[in-house]
């Protein structure tokens, strides 16, 4: 097993325990070993701390890094929030003078930034440290027929220079993640566009988010399958908006790729937290077999034609 | 063509105290390098659905130190999603985005935030953390196997969040 320092930040374990579950499900069913950070914090966010003071955003992100160090592991992220904060403090504090100043505030509790830990989002850790085939391998419910639309977000790919994960104008990443449970990836029109989060006024993203899902109900979608926890509260919650104010239901379920990954491997339907989405993926219970049918998926197919 | 007027046409004059202040943010300056080319424009998501919000138009403002413009109550810069997109497609690297969060650091320092961001921003600063702590939460996690979650070492945080005694800055 290979062991890298877990960094679960905000959202995922206080609103999303849900996805943490299934990363803790998942993961080691590749080969990777969890070892958590003890006493870590925020990241803190690239949106509203790094917005007040760019100077303390560094420092308190410098921190959370050196805590890996101090392990002597890299670190993965789950959300593509912390991943950006996390990925552009290891590029930014390559600059010796910021670093210097850094460390000054480090100083005052006793800590050091060394640089030593790479950070790693957690999709781009199993490319790398499991691979797609060992994806492929731990399936045992492939997810034949699925039509999975695609949503990057924005902070896992870009800036490219500092986050080095995939082209930014062509991915294929999570297309073949999801290729690898044996579903089909759909890329709609849209794609690239952002889940809408960081702007504070409310038309940009109603209309934002009214184009985007618009598009992958064209692609004829069944889930829409993310990374980032605040893109997928955007678009669960978002959606739900969406149809009060435009009167269009797209009613495309969102789901984070760790949750499908673990319900693949075998984790049932029921134990996966779906029933807290507002857009539930039901979609996924035909994929049950009879043997790790729960009463109430059964009870669901009894009702069929 | 416009009927020439008696008036001569206002002189934009570069408020450089703004342009100093900014260059003190960290990656502040990057709007010196920026030649009104527009790459930025063109895949920004906020500029295609608001008619108010274009980066290329925000760095000619800071070019000539408009800084009253961008700086005040409601302002513009809040409607950028922070998509990277113009980092990515900028050809002199400057980062427009960057620029933008640094001219929200200004307006921090002005103590002007949007009531969301501010509540955020407070939660972290008392709490360590985006998403405050509370038996609810315990009690979901424990639904998944999961142990409570533990408080952030604050006394630590609160050092770090203190400002330097010297105000340097950085570019």
């Amino acid at each position: 097993m290979k062991r890298f320092a877990f960094f679960p930040g905000c959202l995922i374990p206080a609103r999303h325990p849900a996805m943490e579950f299934a990363i803790r499900q998942t993961l080691p069913k590749l080969g990777i070993e969890i070892v958590d950070l003890e006493g870590a914090s925020c990241c803190p966010d690239p949106i509203y701390f790094k917005s007040k003071d760019k100077l303390a955003w560094l420092a308190v992100a410098a921190r959370n890094l050196s805590l890996a160090e101090d392990l002597g592991l890299d670190v993965f992220t789950n959300c593509s929030g912390c991943t950006a904060t996390l990925s552009e403090t290891y590029h930014l504090l390559q600059d010796p003078d910021l670093r210097a100043a850094i460390n000054k505030r480090l100083e005052r509790i006793g800590r050091q930034y060394r640089g030593t830990s790479r950070v790693r989002h957690i999709a781009t850790l199993v490319r790398a440290e499991a691979g797609y085939d060992a994806v492929r391998q731990s399936v045992v419910r492939p997810l034949t027929g699925l039509k999975v639309a695609i949503h990057y977000g924005c902070h896992l790919l870009k800036p490219s220079r500092i986050m080095q994960v995939d082209d930014p104008n062509d991915p294929t990443l999570l297309e073949n993640l999801v290729a690898a449970l044996g579903a089909t990836p759909v890329r709609h029109r849209n794609w690239y566009l952002c889940c809408g989060k960081a702007c504070q006024t409310d038309q940009i993203p109603a209309n934002m988010m009214r184009d985007l899902l618009g598009t992958i109900a064209q692609e004829q979608a069944d889930i829409l399958c993310m990374i980032c926890p605040t893109c997928f509260g955007q678009f669960d919650h978002g959606q739900m908006k969406v149809a009060k104010e435009f009167g269009e239901d797209f009613h495309t379920p969102p789901i984070y790729y760790f949750q499908l990954l673990a319900f693949a491997q075998g984790v049932p339907y029921e134990q996966l937290g779906f029933e807290r989405q507002r857009f539930k993926p039901e979609c996924l219970c035909r994929y049950q077999t009879g043997a790790d049918h729960g009463a109430k998926s059964a009870r669901a197919e009894g009702g069929r034609p | 063509m416009s009927i020439p007027s008696d008036q001569p046409e206002p002189v934009v004059r570069v408020n450089f105290d703004f342009r100093r202040e900014l260059a003190r943010k960290v990656e502040g300056n990057l709007a010196s390098y920026c030649y009104q080319c527009g790459a930025c424009v063109g895949d920004c998501p906020a500029a295609t659905y608001s008619s108010t919000f274009n980066p290329r138009e925000i760095m000619l403002k800071v070019l000539y130190g408009l800084g009253e413009e961008l700086l005040r109550e409601n302002s513009v810069l809040w409607q950028c999603v922070n998509c990277y997109n113009c980092h990515e497609r900028c050809p002199q690297e400057v980062k427009p985005v960057e620029v933008i969060i640094s001219l929200k650091n200004m307006l921090a320092d002005r103590g002007i935030y949007p009531e969301a961001v501010r509540k955020i921003i407070e939660t972290f600063e008392q709490t360590g953390r985006t998403t405050p702590l509370g038996p609810v939460i315990d009690r979901q996690r424990e639904r998944f196997g999961l142990p409570p979650l533990s408080p952030v070492p604050m006394d630590e945080i609160r050092k770090l969040l203190e400002p330097d005694a010297d105000q340097g800055g950085f570019t």
